[in-house]
């Protein structure tokens, strides 16, 4: 018994350890540094469901040990003979059913905000390949693949998410974005970075054999250096063509 | 392992055309325990994979094929006929039949199974290897122009199979049930093995059709150059996922309503107690059964499918965790004031309780869409399909078979060996899954074979293979024992758990093992 005690105890340092050890690293993810609103917002949905269900789970659980550690088998013991009770029955279904709806309320005022972006900034066109994204601004006539998505800080950027090829899913954990890409369909997203920085993901919807390297990078930027990188990137102006060609008399 | 001639030859041809539910529910569970042993070695090829973040050991493409086997293999050729195994041995018994309704039907259920897993095993040799898209199968990835080979059409055929056996099986379990009880086993004096496996049946009677329907669409995409997927020719990838969670969305409940069964049988008999709410405990299965077909979308809540629906999904994902709830608090209040014997089987019996229960907290965070798109895909969601799937199916059938197995073989499993067992796979079982929670929240992928641009996954990988080494242990003992007990001479007796002190159930009434029909005369129950 005491070396199970003290392999369980291992195991929880372990754990731990691997927790601070896992905080040290340049992490980017909703639960620890939000930088979207929306990621802010689904963290605290989070919170808030897990304030609900946390109790469910620790009193259910220490309910269990407990009549484990107490009613061990003694000799001369007499089990107890009862085997129902309407009360107790109504309440257990009654209680978490009530739990729910508190879970219910955050959860789909969250999802609302998800659905319904507010005026866009900028559109971005996410094209999922195998495998690669590619990202195309229609107003600013930039067309790119294989590079960082580059959009300006604090302002809202709007995604129409679609797919050449197999199910992509546009995946940035700190941005708390993730929106599958389908062939055939434009799905949305949009997401409003607070602060410039260089956010990492990838593509979270198995795709083929390269999946696990379908990387996703996004350069948030200040407003300067984007309208900079518009004017860089910008297809050269092209020169007016003649849309008839110029007539050639034979004789 | 029971064997009632005495050649050795004629013991062999008895085997192969045996129409007794008890042979047949035996021959089932060495079918789901060879494939366990080959689902648990893919396993620990994913692990070895990923234990540094940009390992050689395997190819991406292999190790999709090992990712998308394991998974098949373990729910449609593990979990699936070992509760069938169970269910075809103890059902018929429970409610005072001589055999199943229809023996010969039974017996065509269990050897279609085995074309099925040779088809999937053989799916490895042909050019290209087996299906890469996951047990899932999304199209279309699974059409021809992204999958070539014929792999994923021996996959096809292997579900095809498989889901015919689960058509017959319900039928027949259902027309057992409803006809073939002995003379005063009304409906609610059935034991709640043999209610969950009425429900269950029902479930996969209604659910199994539209899963060979959907694989039989993509068959033809792949075959016949239809376009049911295939958004080129007019067709719609996400109709793919809509039909396939239809089905495997009560799939999950056709993999644990029948151990909560098993548990609901294993908990008064150590507890020495009824079990409680007993009435209450069928309303639940039924309720779990109903609501189980209005909840599958929840696993597309990232395919930018309609928001109303999505709330509709997600609603109705969090009623169900009331029922789910009171068949929790009626087990804790089956053990409460009772004087617990920890045999292994009880104790499989209650880890089954504490992990089911943060399975089912892991699920109920999933209904919460916001929270459920962030981890959606990601490690969160393997976790959370382990601590059900293994924590617990997996520990409802091991419990099962400790507390069966007397009855099977005539001989009691080694409790010494077997409480070592325990040990090693429950502590092994969240070494493994519970970092894979935190994983899910840092923004792991599932099913990606490297991670080589984010190191900080590998230490919690690398915890995980300790787990998953506890957990093979464990395995191998069971193993051990199994073969160890059947060398030993028959002598557990007809109730050698003392259950028929605590409620009457049939199985424990007659021999063990039992005599062919198992009755002399059909009793009557009071």
């Amino acid at each position: 018994m005491k070396r199970k005690i003290g392999l369980i105890t291992l195991i929880i340092l372990i754990l731990a350890a691997s927790l601070v050890w896992g905080k040290e690293e340049p992490l980017t993810n909703w639960l620890q540094d939000p930088a979207t609103p929306l990621a802010k917002d689904v963290r605290t949905n989070f919170w808030i469901s897990l304030l609900v269900i946390l109790p469910f789970l620790f009193i259910s659980e220490g309910l269990l040990f407990y009549a484990i550690v107490k009613f061990k088998a003694k000799p001369n013991a007499k089990p107890a003979t009862f085997h129902e009770n309407l009360r107790l029955e109504i309440a257990w279904t009654i209680l978490p059913a009530l739990a729910l709806v508190i879970i219910a309320f955050p959860t789909f005022t969250t999802l609302k905000k998800m659905e319904v972006p507010p005026k866009s900034d900028l559109v971005v066109e996410v094209i999922g390949h195998q495998f690669f994204w590619e990202y195309r601004y229609p107003r600013q006539e930039i067309n790119f693949a294989e590079k960082p998505l580059v959009v300006p800080v604090n302002k809202v950027v709007t995604l129409n998410c679609t797919s050449v090829d197999v199910i992509h899913s546009w995946f940035v954990p700190a941005f708390g974005v993730k929106q599958d890409a389908n062939p055939g369909r434009i799905t949305h997203a949009w997401f409003k970075a607070l602060q410039t920085g260089t956010y990492k993901g990838q593509c979270a919807e198995l795709c083929g054999a390269l999946h696990a390297l379908m990387y996703i990078t996004v350069n948030v930027v200040s407003d300067e250096e984007f309208k900079a990188w518009v004017e860089k990137n910008k297809p050269a102006p092209v020169t007016p063509t003649p849309t008839v060609a110029p007539v050639k008399s034979k004789t | 392992m029971a064997d009632y001639k005495k050649s050795k030859l004629d013991g062999i041809k008895d085997w192969l055309t045996t129409t007794d539910h008890k042979k047949i529910g035996i021959m089932y569970l060495w079918f789901a325990l060879f494939n366990a042993v080959v689902g648990g070695s893919l396993a620990g090829l994913i692990r070895s994979q990923l234990f540094t973040p940009d390992s050689k050991l395997l190819t991406p493409e292999m190790y999709n094929q090992v990712m998308s086997m394991h998974g098949t293999l373990m729910i449609f050729f593990v979990i699936i006929p070992a509760m069938v195994g169970f269910g075809n041995y103890v059902v018929p018994i429970q409610i005072g039949a001589r055999d199943m309704a229809f023996p010969k039907l039974n017996a065509f259920t269990f050897w279609i199974q085995i074309p099925a897993a040779i088809l999937m095993f053989s799916s490895f040799l042909v050019p290209g290897g087996t299906t890469q898209a996951g047990w899932t199968g999304y199209a279309p990835l699974t059409t021809k122009q992204f999958s070539g080979t014929a792999g994923v059409d021996m996959w096809i055929f292997g579900l095809h199979l498989v889901g015919m056996g689960s058509i017959l099986g319900a039928i027949n379990f259902l027309v057992t049930i409803i006809n073939m009880r002995a003379p005063g086993m009304k409906y609610l004096k059935m034991p709640l093995l043999s209610w969950t496996w009425f429900v269950n049946a029902v479930l996969m009677l209604v659910a199994t059709p539209v899963l060979a329907g959907v694989i039989t669409m993509l068959l033809s995409d792949r075959l016949l150059g239809t376009s049911f997927f295939q958004p080129a020719g007019g067709g719609d990838p996400v109709l793919y996922q809509h039909l396939f969670w239809f089905y495997s969305h009560p799939a999950v409940y056709i993999m644990v309503l029948p151990g909560m069964g098993l548990v609901s049988m294993v908990l008064p008999a150590f507890a020495h107690k009824k079990i409680f709410g007993y009435k209450g405990l069928v309303l639940a299965t039924c309720a779990i059964g109903f609501i189980g077909f209005m909840v599958w979308g929840h696993h597309m809540f990232a395919s930018g499918i309609d928001p109303v629906l999505r709330s509709i999904f997600a609603f109705m994902t969090m009623v169900i965790a009331v029922p789910t709830g009171i068949k929790i608090f009626s087990w804790i209040a089956t053990i409460w004031g009772g004087t617990i014997r920890f045999t292994t089987a009880m104790r499989f019996g209650l880890a089954f309780i504490s992990l089911f229960i943060i399975g089912g907290m892991s699920g109920l965070t999933l209904a919460v869409i916001p929270f459920d798109v962030q981890v959606h895909d990601t490690y969160y969601v393997v976790a959370h399909l382990h601590y059900v799937l293994f924590g617990g199916s997996m520990m409802t059938l091991l419990a099962g078979l400790f507390f069966y197995f007397p009855k099977m073989s005539g001989r009691v499993l080694d409790e010494k060996l077997g409480k070592i067992s325990f040990w090693h796979i429950f502590i092994g079982m969240n070494v493994t899954f519970l970092p894979m929670h935190w994983l899910g929240i840092l923004g792991m992928p599932r099913r990606v074979s490297s991670y080589p641009q984010r190191p900080e996954f590998a230490l919690i990988n690398q915890i995980e293979m300790l787990g998953y080494l506890l957990m093979i242990g464990g395995g191998i003992l069971i193993l051990y024992n199994i073969f160890k007990t059947l060398r030993k001479p028959k002598n557990a007796g007809a109730d050698p758990w003392d259950v028929n002190q605590i409620q009457n159930t049939l199985e424990w009434t007659i021999s063990s093992p039992p005599p062919p029909e198992n009755f002399e005369t059909i009793p009557v129950v009071k």
